[in-house]
């Protein structure tokens, strides 16, 4: 096999401190456009989500102007979205920097994502303790922090972890703007004569290992909440 | 600065050929996705314990790892083995082993609700397999199945906007070509945003109303 022969010859070259240092500061320029994003957008995906519940927000067009947000973004491709984010700030004047363009996309796309899931969280809890709470005259967002959220963040909580690693691999597509994370990275260190083979082939290791470990944290955390829910049904040791 | 989208209507006829070659990419890597997926987890529920560890680690790779980054594999890096792949058959395949990961993952489920009593009484009742398989196994499985196949249909619909990196004539491709010829960039990418929209709502309704027809599932989709 040529190519391996040629994989061993290379691998000294490559893996050097420098290549190295190159690649971890482009990992965690992946991360942190993925995490703030992440952060940024289940803030605002949590505003969405409570300002379409009919209980807090009154106005039946404001309700159906997020309902059309959310639904709208989901269905556009990340791609798509980030060039929409790019000549957005273009056209605006704004002189930004690509990390800020990359931030905003991704928070655009996961308040969309987030909103549905926080969405979800809310219908798993009965119309009826709305209702109580409303008859005990309980402020709706007193009754939506001290009622409804204690026991809707259980269905939240899981399929945020799961978000967050799909947008650590989403965020390979702000390579095309420019931003150097780890896929830019890649195909800089590959246009600078380094083999595709070991350029991707490393990069796809790293994505492995970062979100591998994401997912598995998250099912951990997903386990324990679970166990520890059937330990408070069963009347055990309250949280 | 004033928005003319005047100026790029005209673009809409090519884009929606392109749109079709968006929906065309996805049928066919959802296809044969299934096929794998089909594969993978037959594997999982009655292989043996090193196919199935070969199983969880095709799945494991390809779901912890981004799509657009596999097929940069397959595109630049398979050639060093002397395999040569053009840019629609480098999308293809790699959407098509991506998907295979996922729908692996998904169908599993569906073995976990294969209902046996049910089967046992079609076949004392006289079902042929034929009619065991359309009246009984299928709308369990389905149940709990086509949400998920349907929402991977609309994720893999947009997920075509990235062969447009490989220079694949899709939708975002043609978008990002007009974009070169007019300058017309805002409007050029909100119209194609506005053509995904739609293209997934419709595709999202017609996937309803064919659960519907087919399998009697109520489940909304995407």
């Amino acid at each position: 096999m040529g190519a391996l022969h040629q994989l061993a010859e290379e691998a000294p070259r490559f893996f050097t401190y420098w290549n190295m240092l190159f690649l971890g500061q482009a990992a965690l320029n992946t991360l942190l456009v993925s995490l703030l994003g992440c952060v940024l957008g289940y803030g605002l995906g949590f505003v969405i989500a409570t300002l379409r519940l009919r209980q807090v927000m009154a106005h039946a067009a404001v309700r159906g102007a997020l309902a059309g947000w959310t639904e709208a973004i989901r269905r556009i491709p990340f791609l798509v979205l980030l060039m929409c984010v790019f000549f957005a700030f273009q056209l605006s004047g704004a002189n930004q920097t690509l990390f800020v363009i990359a931030v905003t996309a991704v928070t655009m796309r996961m308040s969309a994502l987030a909103a549905e899931n926080i969405r979800a969280g809310y219908e798993s809890v009965p119309e009826r303790q709305w209702e109580a709470a409303s008859v005990l005259n309980i402020p709706p967002l007193q009754s939506l922090f001290r009622i409804i959220l204690p026991q809707a963040w259980r269905v939240i909580l899981p399929p945020s972890t799961i978000h967050a690693v799909s947008m650590i691999k989403e965020t390979s597509l702000v390579s095309q703007i420019g931003f150097l994370e780890l896929t830019f990275a890649a195909r800089m260190l590959n246009q600078r004569g380094f083999s595709a083979l070991i350029c991707f082939g490393t990069i796809l290791i790293a994505y492995f290992v970062i979100s591998w470990s994401f997912s598995r944290v998250g099912r951990v955390a997903e386990r324990k909440l679970v166990t520890e829910a059937r330990r408070v049904r069963n009347g055990g040791a309250g949280v | 600065m004033q928005l003319q989208y005047g100026q790029v209507v005209g673009y809409l006829p090519d884009f929606l050929i392109g749109a079709a070659i968006a929906l065309a990419i996805a049928f066919v890597a959802f296809g044969f996705g299934l096929v794998i997926g089909l594969a993978g987890a037959s594997v999982l529920a009655y292989g043996s314990a090193p196919a199935r560890w070969l199983v969880r680690a095709y799945v494991s790779f390809f779901t912890n790892t981004p799509q657009l980054v596999q097929i940069f594999f397959l595109f630049f890096a398979l050639p060093e083995f002397g395999i040569l792949l053009s840019p629609v058959q480098a999308v293809l395949i790699g959407m098509t082993l991506n998907a295979g990961a996922y729908l692996t993952e998904i169908q599993r489920a569906g073995f976990r609700s294969m209902p046996q009593a049910e089967i046992e009484a079609a076949e004392t009742l006289g079902f042929t397999r034929f009619q065991t398989i359309r009246h009984v196994i299928a709308p369990h499985i389905m149940k709990a199945l086509y949400p998920s196949l349907s929402n991977q249909y609309i994720i893999m619909t947009l997920g075509t906007s990235m062969a447009a990196i490989f220079g694949v004539e899709e939708l975002t491709a043609r978008a990002l070509n007009a974009n070169a010829i007019s300058f017309r960039s805002i409007e050029i990418f909100t119209l194609t945003a506005g053509l995904y929209i739609a293209l997934t709502i419709i595709a999202s309704a017609l996937l309803y109303a064919l659960g519907r027809a087919l399998f009697r599932v109520k489940a909304s989709v995407f």
